[in-house]
């Protein structure tokens, strides 16, 4: 059967040619694996809901006799059929833990300098990659049309709507109209998330991955010792293929057990949505914007070319939009002369090292600023505006010395030594 | 990021410990302060699990690849010794993988036929599956597979 297929197909010549890549082996790699495979059980465990969902609004009779939208009732549907709330619940886990795998492989590359020549384009997809899935991430949010679903949706509504010129056209285009409200909402935002959306994070993570195998990984820095100038690895077929799929089948396993016996959004206790606008929070990628939001003042607002620059926008995409810029400009900014072939060691980078972990705080403290008024309710000190501020600002300014400091004197000794 | 060591996975696995232990903690203070039922999770709580369940897998795999492939690569080939306890322990995970399969089946059947989806026993059950089949391939690897170190250009023809 091999022989028949290799004369006419000539399977001898792609084994060599592809098969055969050297893949060199880091544990730090399999992040990105990581997130590959949670997207895989995204798209399988997709298909399923795809199959069972309604994405409408009208009306319809529950076997109870409640009058629910059709696109809670069929999830609720899909939750009450055989292993479908575990199916339900890992599409909903693996959607975290994607975006989580993607920050912490991002942060691999930032820690390693991988973004270097000649990995700057690439580094730039990955960074693309990040923030579709978020916005992917979003868009199903909405889809189980609970109270707590459609309330938190409500707040990157009105997000997209205070961008100044283009707000309106945005929210139209993702939204179709008033959410919640228009009808065409949950069309709109189900063909988003189940088809265009996906093809594109299929494009891009093609993409990524073709350019990864045109211009090699970064390679552990023991390499450079063993075959110096040349790729060190394990063939793709089969022994990096044997890797995978222990991590897949590691990745599914433990995702399993999560999502039975943690369902993520149990829609039926958040019940249809209501008139009643529940306390809620936005999902925790989305928790630091939101924090920002907490802080800024609602006196934060002009007039310019005719549009209204609100405390909306600026917490919810002039910020964001500075941290991006930032990103998008990193590798053209920290560069090198010469072609990056090995893992750059964050103890040799202090100041890179020390700006990763200032950025990690200022997640954590903007995170934190989103309780703001329910630390206020309990009358906590971490309900104080200015207190969160110093927090917020002050604490990654704290980490980013201190750490810098320590690192100069435990590393700086330590290339002394070497020197002598 | 010098070798493929098991310091880092090891701290991946006990970060992921903390990460799981502070959920727990969120889910008795802070999200009781918006309301939240015990059994509900907070948007904090996924954020934490979320990344307490990465480092998780990060950790293991990286354990398992530091097992399977050591800290540094040298070139050329590795043959495996066979012996009869990797056999012994295959036998009895693929005798594993059947009655897991035969339950989980059974536990769909019930579920269809009484209404009653006991979702932790079916994810437990399901992922049990998955981690049998982990560690067939695990063992498969170490004790049977042929292993190939190899070297290559930099510049390569494929894909262009």
């Amino acid at each position: 059967m091999y022989k028949w297929l290799d004369e006419r197909l000539d399977l001898t010549g792609l084994y060599q040619k592809v098969l055969r890549k050297a893949f060199p082996v880091h544990h730090s790699f399999f992040l990105g694996e990581i997130t590959l495979f949670a997207f895989i059980v995204l798209v399988l465990t997709g298909i399923f809901l795809t199959l069972n969902y309604e994405p409408s609004i009208r009306e319809v009779k529950l076997p109870d006799g409640r009058a629910v939208p059709a696109a809670y009732g069929s999830v609720l549907y899909i939750d009450s059929l055989p292993f479908g709330a575990v199916i339900r619940s890992l599409h909903h886990w693996s959607a975290h833990v994607m975006i989580a795998a993607a920050f912490l492989h991002m942060l691999r590359i930032l820690l390693s300098g991988a973004y270097k020549k000649p990995r700057e384009l690439n580094y730039l997809v990955g960074l693309g990659l990040l923030g579709l899935a978020v916005v992917t991430a979003f868009t199903g949010y909405a889809l189980p049309y609970d109270n707590y679903a459609v309330t938190a949706t409500r707040i990157g509504y009105g997000i997209a709507n205070s961008i100044p010129w283009i707000g309106g056209a945005l929210a139209q285009v993702m939204f179709g109209g008033e959410f919640p409200g228009s009808e065409k909402s949950i069309p709109r935002l189900f063909s988003l998330h189940v088809l265009w959306l996906p093809l594109l994070l299929m494009g891009l993570i093609g993409l990524h991955l073709v350019i990864m195998i045109k211009q090699k990984h970064t390679q552990p820095r023991y390499a450079e010792r063993i075959a110096p100038g040349k790729i060190l690895g394990v063939p793709m077929y089969p022994q990096q293929m044997v890797m995978m799929l222990i991590l897949f089948a590691l990745y599914v396993g433990i995702m399993a057990m999560i999502a039975g016996a943690f369902l993520a959004h149990p829609i039926e206790a958040f019940g249809p949505p209501t008139p009643n606008t529940p306390a809620v929070k936005p999902d925790w990628y989305f928790l630091w914007i939101y924090g920002i939001l907490q802080l800024i003042p609602s006196s934060w607002e002009f007039r310019l070319f005719g549009a209204t620059i609100g405390p909306e926008f600026i917490g919810g995409a002039v910020v964001p939009g500075i941290l991006a810029v930032v990103g998008l400009l990193l590798p053209f900014v920290d560069t090198r002369k010469d072609k990056m072939r090995y893992m750059e060691l964050p103890s040799e980078h202090p100041v890179r090292t020390s700006a990763v972990l200032a950025l990690l705080v200022f997640f954590l403290m903007a995170s934190l600023a989103g309780y703001k008024i329910d630390f206020q309710q309990q009358g906590y000190l971490l309900g104080n505006t200015a207190v969160l501020w110093t927090l917020v600002l002050g604490a990654p300014l704290l980490t980013f010395f201190l750490t810098y400091v320590l690192m100069r004197i435990f590393y700086g000794e330590k290339e002394k030594k070497a020197l002598e | 990021m010098y070798r493929n060591d098991p310091i880092l996975p090891t701290f991946a696995l006990i970060l992921a410990a903390g990460l799981f232990y502070a959920a727990y903690l969120d889910g008795l203070h802070i999200a009781r302060l918006l309301g939240h039922a015990p059994e509900d999770l907070s948007v904090g709580q996924i954020g934490l699990m979320a990344f307490g369940a990465v480092l998780l897998l990060y950790g293991l795999i990286g354990l398992v690849s530091y097992w399977l492939e050591g800290v540094e690569l040298r070139p050329g080939r590795h043959f495996p010794t066979p012996s009869t306890a990797p056999v012994a322990a295959g036998v009895i995970l693929v005798l594993l993988l059947t009655a897991l399969s035969g339950f989980f089946v059974r536990l769909l059947a019930y579920s269809a036929q009484t209404g009653h989806n006991p979702t932790w026993l079916q994810g437990l059950v399901f992922g049990s599956i998955s981690l049998v089949v982990a560690a067939l391939f695990g063992i498969y690897k170490k004790f049977f597979g042929r292993d190939e170190v190899i070297t290559e250009e930099e510049k390569g023809e494929f894909p262009w």
